[in-house]
């Protein structure tokens, strides 16, 4: 990864809103995809669209890298949630959730960039989500998929012999909303939620969460909801989370109770850089953009930064 | 908005007093007839949401097979909605205009702060701070001007074509000539100074967008040029000389003398017998080339001389048009073989020195006539008004069929006519808007008239300036769309007096049904300072999520807004449940509501109840688990606190002492001393008082409840006065 002082900003301005992207796992150096979910308000048509990122050009300025779009697939609903699994397989599995609250399953040919086949699981108020999905994650294998939503259900969708294999894994019936979802090892995931609360789930043992953070520190008005949730790869225990009002913290499950505050309108010194800087989103963008980012390569600087940080305090 | 002025004369709205015949829309809400009402409310921009609700149907018929909403609800409805003043594209697709729209905000933004805090220091030292203030007003106009059109020059060549004399444009845009144009006239000091030459470059560059039915010169040469490669004996040709004199009457030198250099007398093996008329060919074209030109500079391949400075250029001028008369009288015209060639560069010399006849023949648009009589017969025109009658008497001589936008802008400037620059609405009304929103910016940069006619209140216009109207209706537009309505605050929050009201009506009009949607428009809210604003979304998209069954968002968005009412109105449905078996199932889910209510809003008294009463359910369950002495006891002394709580509703004293009378009848010793059986007693006797009153409320309880709880308080009473002996 460049310095910071080097980064180079390259825009590809698209025409219509683009809701989510993520990198696929790169099968050469040179050549990327990119899968991003796009949202064409004039015509009201949403779609996954395959793009290929190529940094180096024979023809052009040498430093002006491109984005050529190369499959598209149309979605009957807005897309919510877009994640692709880690691992280089072929087919390369691509999971989307909808607002009308169906999940998807894409199979991506990961040298061609095209959509392969795809299943489904429809929308389905009974046995799947009421309402919007607001999140998923897909195993690294691309085998597994926990989704949460507002309407409070955890369900784990899995690729099975025939197709795919829906499980309920929890209910809480309204009272809890979830809005983000990380698996942390092939059994365990995080969700997050209202309040800036995060849960753990253990699938071996069933009954609901296993711990839980309530991220009552800030009461009333600065108190938000959690965006994203990342785990860091080799230490399950810590769980880094962006929420809403640009707060950043991290919650390790060692020491439930005392989480860190990485930034947030709760520190002076940071609320005002956040002020000062103009544009619309400034403070909730900035958590957006530490955790979602656009590549892998910011998501792994932004959680290395701050786990220096967690173990400068906790050595 | 404004209303309409009473009289059209003084409107600065142009809008027509006869009466039009009424548009009819159809809107397509797809519901079967007979619609039982109909409600219209705007929305966000220029939205208009539409209602429409069915006549409630008959029980046991269902409405429609497809009225889906309709056949369940009994009434059913759907709202639709309508955008009101889309128009035509103007050949700019919805992505362009948004690129544009999204580009052209940090350069409005930067502007805007950079006047404020002039206008805080231009007390002290005004004319340094002017020269600063143009550079900005520069800065920005090359900035808009960026965006308005596609700065991509096709690759060139590595060999160059001797035969291509005419570059293709890079896309020019009817709008980005508008904004050019604007730009010479207001923005740019130093184009200003030489304000003939400039409009002879703008022509340069927007010829071909002069008109799109008639031909213009670019035209014509784009015609020539294509026609070029296929011709053998180019100066033969009739077309060949007309383009010749086209391209030299509107200045364009380097095509001229590419053009001249094509001439057949030039190739080799005809030197020989063509000499003289190669001569001529030559002189005229060194003639075109070292023409006097009164400006500064020349970019790089433009052909000419400059001067600085006005008896430089006239000294020049002079010897240079003597040098033609020379040439025109010379005797090799007479020993040139070659007719057309005669005629042809006869014309040229006669366009170079600027007789009228030569230039009206050679130019097709009246704009092409105007440019020339800057170079060849006017050089010294000056000032607007100079320019002006000089238009008009080119626009004489040159009837178009039709004005096209940008003419109208030329000539509205030219006759300082701010108002028709303002008011041509050939455009969309996106673009038009913006480009009237930011040229603004360039016209008060000009005069203080400008100035003060823009920012000048006005009666008709319901109190505000022409300059606010004109963004009030561009933010409007941006409003309309998904995806630009974040950017309208921008303009709104610079309109000081109808501005802040539309942007809090874009507030709460935005759709809070997905939560992203919903931090977007509280962030802004925050941004503004509107605080109460925020607040009022949080509690619609509170109540919304509630109805849809989502009560953990609900009660979260209301405990953000502080919305006590709302959330004693949830407490109240909690109590319902009070005095139902306490195996009730659905304990778990009243229990995790009072949770989620949680105990911050414990001025709202009917929470403090609740949670009061989870408390004693709780310890209840505990005692039917495991009878410990413990739970029991804890048990009782809730259930004292309980009744002796003046926030206990009254009609809440039944079910409660119902609940506990296992514990007034436990087994191994009395649980509640003397003084606080009598507590009880007297409110049961109370309660009995009570139910007297007509506005009583009574429980479902069963009726011998009363009377066991009476019997137990008493066993109880009899059994604490025999301990406490």
């Amino acid at each position: 990864m460049a310095a910071a002082g080097d980064l180079m900003v390259h825009r590809f301005p698209q025409g219509k809103a683009v809701d989510a992207v993520r990198w696929l796992p790169p099968v050469s150096a040179f050549d990327r995809f990119v899968v991003a979910a796009a949202h064409d308000a004039d015509a009201g048509v949403s779609a996954v669209e395959i793009l290929s990122v190529a940094l180096f050009q024979e023809n052009e300025e040498p430093n002006k890298p491109s984005l050529l779009p190369r499959a598209s697939w149309p979605s009957t609903s807005r897309i919510s949630s877009l994640t692709s699994a880690k691992a280089l397989t072929k087919p390369l599995p691509i999971a989307l959730s909808t607002f009308a609250g169906s999940l998807h399953y894409l199979f991506v040919d990961p040298l061609e960039g095209s959509v392969e086949s795809e299943l489904s699981v429809a929308a389905d108020a009974r046995s799947f989500h009421r309402g919007p999905i607001s999140a998923l994650d897909l195993q690294v294998d691309g085998r597994a998929c926990v989704s949460v939503g507002e309407d409070g259900r955890v369900n784990l969708v899995s690729l099975g012999e025939t197709g795919l294999e829906n499980r309920r894994v929890h209910d809480s019936r309204g009272l809890v909303s979830y809005t983000a979802v990380r698996w942390g090892s092939p059994a365990e995931f995080a969700t997050g939620g209202l309040g800036f609360g995060i849960q753990w789930w253990d699938q071996r043992k069933p009954g609901g969460f296993v711990s839980q953070f309530k991220g009552n520190w800030t009461q009333g008005s600065t108190s938000g909801i959690v965006h994203s949730i990342d785990i860091h790869p080799s230490r399950k225990h810590i769980c880094i989370a962006g929420g809403s009002s640009g707060t950043v913290f991290a919650w390790d499950l060692r020491w439930q109770k005392q989480p860190i505050i990485l930034s947030g309108i709760g520190f002076k010194e940071q609320a005002q850089t956040s002020s000062e800087k103009d544009g619309m989103l400034t403070v909730l963008e900035q958590g957006y953009s530490l955790l979602f980012g656009v590549g892998d390569d910011s998501h792994a600087y932004a959680t290395e930064r701050f786990l220096d940080n967690i173990l400068r305090i906790r050595p | 908005m404004p209303g309409r002025p009473s009289d059209p004369g003084d409107s600065l709205v142009p809008f027509s007093a006869e009466v039009h015949d009424p548009v009819v829309h159809p809107v397509r809400h797809g519901l079967r007839p007979p619609l039982f009402r109909v409600f219209v409310s705007w929305s966000r921009g220029n939205l208009l949401h539409v209602a429409c609700l069915c006549q409630r149907a008959p029980a046991g018929t269902g409405v429609g097979e497809d009225g889906d909403d309709a056949a369940r609800g009994g009434v059913g409805g759907k709202v639709v909605e309508v955008k009101l003043g889309g128009g035509g594209d103007g050949g700019i697709s919805e992505a362009e205009r948004r690129r544009i729209a999204y580009g052209s905000v940090p350069a409005f933004a930067m502007l805007q702060s950079r006047r404020n805090s002039l206008m805080a220091a231009s007390r002290m030292q005004f004319s340094s701070l002017r020269a600063e203030w143009w550079q900005h007003i520069l800065e920005y106009s090359n900035h808009i001007g960026d965006l308005l059109g596609t700065q991509k020059p096709p690759p060139k060549p590595v060999i160059g074509d001797p035969k291509m004399v005419v570059e293709p444009l890079e896309e020019p845009t009817e709008l980005k000539a508008a904004w050019h144009l604007m730009q010479i006239f207001y923005a740019d000091n130093e184009s200003r100074a030489w304000l003939p030459e400039s409009l002879v470059d703008w022509l340069e560059d927007y010829d071909g967008l002069l008109s799109m039915t008639e031909s213009t010169i670019h035209s014509k040469l784009v015609a020539l040029q294509k026609k070029l490669v296929d011709l053998q004996v180019i100066e033969d040709d009739p077309d060949y000389w007309q383009g010749l004199a086209s391209a030299l009457a509107v200045g364009w030198l380097d095509i001229v003398v590419k053009l001249l250099r094509l001439h057949g007398s030039y190739q080799p093996d005809q030197l020989d017998d063509r000499e003289i008329e190669n001569g001529l060919v030559e002189a005229v074209a060194v003639l075109v080339s070292t023409m006097p030109r009164l400006r500064p500079n020349l970019p790089t391949g433009k052909l000419g001389q400059c001067y600085k400075t006005k008896p430089d250029f006239v000294k020049a001028r002079e010897k240079w048009q003597s040098h033609i008369s020379k040439l025109d009288c010379s005797a090799f015209w007479i020993q040139c073989g070659h007719q057309q060639t005669c005629e042809g560069l006869r014309n040229l010399l006669r366009i170079m020195l600027g007789q009228f006849d030569s230039l009206h023949a050679s130019s097709c648009h009246w704009m092409e006539l105007y440019v020339s009589h800057f170079l060849y017969v006017q050089p010294f025109t000056a000032g607007l008004e100079g320019m002006h009658t000089l238009a008009q008497k080119c626009m004489q001589q040159k009837p178009a069929g039709s004005y096209t936008a940008l003419t109208r802008i030329l000539v509205g400037i030219l006759g300082e006519n701010t108002e028709a620059r303002e008011c041509d609405g050939l455009w969309v009304p996106f673009l038009l808007s913006l480009m009237v929103v930011h040229s603004i910016e360039l016209l008060t940069a000009d005069s203080k008239q400008a100035d003060a006619l823009l920012h000048e209140e006005r009666y008709n216009l319901g109190g505000i300036s022409i300059e606010e109207l004109h963004r009030l209706v561009y933010a409007q537009v941006l409003s309309s769309h998904p995806l630009t309505w974040q950017i309208a605050p921008t303009y709104l929050a610079s309109c000081q007096r109808q501005g802040l009201g539309l942007l809090e009506i874009l507030l709460y009009k935005q759709p809070i049904r997905h939560y992203t949607m919903l931090l977007k428009d509280l962030e802004i809210c925050r941004l503004y300072e509107l605080e109460n604003i925020s607040l009022n979304v949080m509690k619609i998209a509170g109540v919304y999520h509630w109805k849809h069954g989502r009560k953990g968002f609900g009660v979260y968005w209301l405990q953000q807004a502080h919305d006590e009412v709302r959330l004693s109105r949830i407490a109240q449905q909690l109590f319902e449940h009070i005095g139902k078996s306490i195996s009730d199932d659905s304990f778990k889910q009243w229990e995790g509501l009072i949770e989620l209510l949680g105990s911050e809003v414990g001025s709202a008294g009917g929470l403090e109840f609740l949670h009061k009463y989870r408390d004693f359910k709780r310890s209840l369950q505990k005692v039917q688990e495991g009878r410990s002495i413990d739970a029991a006891r804890k048990s009782t002394e809730t259930l004292v606190q309980l009744m002796k709580s003046p926030s206990t509703p009254q009609r809440f004293w039944l079910p409660l002492l119902y609940d506990s009378v296992k514990l007034l009848n436990w087994r191994d010793r009395p649980l509640l001393t003397v003084s606080e059986t009598n507590l009880l007693l007297n409110k049961l006797q109370e309660l009995s008082m009570a139910r007297l009153r007509p506005d009583f409320a009574d429980t479902d309880l069963l009726p011998e409840a009363l009377s066991s709880v009476r019997l137990a308080l008493a066993t109880n009473l009899g059994r604490a006065i025999l301990e406490e002996c």
